[in-house]
């Protein structure tokens, strides 16, 4: 993992007076006081994006395998495991960034999986499959017509910057993570 | 000597303090890996309990009843004509789907002539996937009602009736059970306590749910999806279109010196002991219709 965002990174390396004034401006956004308010609506936003997935995936598990089973990726054999335990999977990765509880960590898993979607996505649309990518529940077989392929690819990566920027800015307000390092 | 003695001090306290940040360090780095820990934890528990709950909730895959006279691997399919004509028809088809009730409304007549004329054995597999796609239930509830009517005997003229009265696919009309019902009624014999209990009361469920997961797996993903004896033919056969009359050509030409199937049976649903005692002896061996997909 990269360095400890505990403290503040050490700058021992960079030669004093170096810094242009548009790049000081910018980490003063990054790393001053009003980095911890903009990684705390990113780390509820990615929170609430993990439970709307999760949520709307769990009601009907034959549809949760069948969205998997429609990228015709997995075999048989974890079609259902992973069908059935990727709802409660980003679930639990909303109650942990509600929390606070270990945000780095969330936030990494949530990078993996957002990658791995991603790269599902593209492989269906390489493939020329017509599927709904599920999401956000749903899922399986479409209409050539229907299938909505960049948007969803699109929507993913913004999901990804948010968790990217957890990855390397994981303080934040109103946390677990600050209520255990006080 | 004093200034000795102040550099040992000073080391003195110096290793002190870097103890006590050493200490500090180990202590964080501790922290860090039980919160590591426990949120790995909680993520490999989730998805744990996950697998194990949805694998509770889940219907099974083997129906608990099926309608009487369906045929296949853990009857899931409603067969519709003789079991020995010499081609098999296998249809995919959902009560809501809008593609469906155009197919019906244009081959029924020619689809129920052939089964009549010994030519093809229909096979049917009533999927309920636009429920997850348009929400609803309108689905599930009308692949109940026609295992309930395939139980009574009436599948064929009750099939036609739901086709022809079908909804438009946005609007679940068929989520209210009553209204599946009262199309029953015109379909002369089929109405009566039994299959009303049988609609209300969802009786062939677990089936439906096992024939729409049979259909998940089965590599088929749109409705309706015609096979003859196995091979596609809708919306094409090849590079022809399916039409009524392209439809009998076909069955003509893959029927070709083949005997045709027991006739006389105009009413839907044969029951296979009959059919077979009907079967004529001398015939060469019935083509086994299994069920494909």
């Amino acid at each position: 993992m990269a360095s400890q965002q505990d403290s503040p990174p050490s700058r021992a390396g960079e030669p004093p007076g170096s810094a242009a004034g548009a790049r000081s401006a910018l980490r003063r956004v990054t790393d001053g006081p009003a980095a911890e308010w903009i990684s705390t609506a990113a780390r509820l936003g990615l929170a609430v994006v993990w439970a709307w997935a999760g949520l709307a995936k769990v009601s009907d598990p034959a549809v949760a395998a069948q969205a998997v089973r429609a990228y015709r990726l997995l075999p048989e054999g974890l079609v259902k495991p992973v069908g059935y335990g990727l709802p409660f999977l980003e679930i639990a990765l909303a109650v942990l960034l509600v929390v606070g509880l270990g945000v780095r960590i969330a936030a990494v898993v949530s990078v993996l999986l957002l990658l791995t979607f991603i790269a599902g996505i593209s492989s269906a649309w390489a493939r020329g499959i017509s599927i709904d990518c599920g999401c956000f529940g749903g899922g399986g077989a479409v209409d050539a017509s229907q299938t909505e392929y960049l948007q969803e690819i699109l929507r993913d990566i913004g999901f990804l910057l948010l968790a990217l920027w957890l990855v390397f800015r994981p303080r934040t307000k109103l946390s677990a993570d600050a209520w255990l390092a006080a | 000597m004093s200034e000795k003695n102040r550099e040992g001090k000073r080391t003195a306290r110096e290793r002190m303090r870097e103890d006590r940040a050493a200490q500090e360090a180990r202590e964080s780095r501790k922290k860090k890996m039980i919160v590591l820990g426990s949120v790995v934890a909680v993520l490999a528990v989730a998805a744990g309990v996950g697998v194990f709950v949805q694998n509770q909730r889940s219907k099974p895959d083997t129906p608990t009843a099926s309608p009487a006279g369906a045929i296949g691997n853990k009857n899931l399919v409603i067969p519709d004509g003789p079991a020995n004509a010499p081609s098999t028809l296998t249809v995919y088809e959902d009560p809501r789907c809008p593609a469906c009730g155009q197919f019906e409304r244009q081959f029924a007549p020619t689809v129920d002539q052939l089964q009549d004329q010994g030519k093809i054995y229909g096979n049917y597999h009533i999927v309920s996937f636009i429920d997850r796609h348009d929400g609803g239930k309108g689905s599930k509830n009308g692949a109940n009602a026609l295992a309930c009517a395939q139980d009574a005997g009436y599948f064929r003229a009750y099939h036609d009736v739901l086709y022809r009265n079908q909804p438009d696919e946005t609007v679940d009309s068929w989520k209210d059970k009553s209204q599946l019902i009262t199309l029953a009624k015109q379909v002369p014999g089929l109405d009566s306590p039994t299959f009303e209990s049988c609609v209300n009361s969802n009786k062939f469920g677990s089936w439906v749910s096992a024939v729409e997961q049979d259909f998940d797996k089965s590599g088929y993903t749109s409705t309706p999806t015609i096979l003859l004896n196995g091979k596609p033919i809708y919306p094409k056969n090849g590079n022809d279109e399916i039409t009524p009359d392209n439809l009998v050509k076909w069955v003509n030409e893959a029927n070709a010196g083949k005997t045709l199937g027991t006739t006389g049976s105009a009413s839907a649903s044969p029951a296979p002991t009959s059919t077979a005692a009907e079967t004529d002896p001398n015939q060469p061996a019935q083509p086994a219709p299994g069920a494909t997909g």
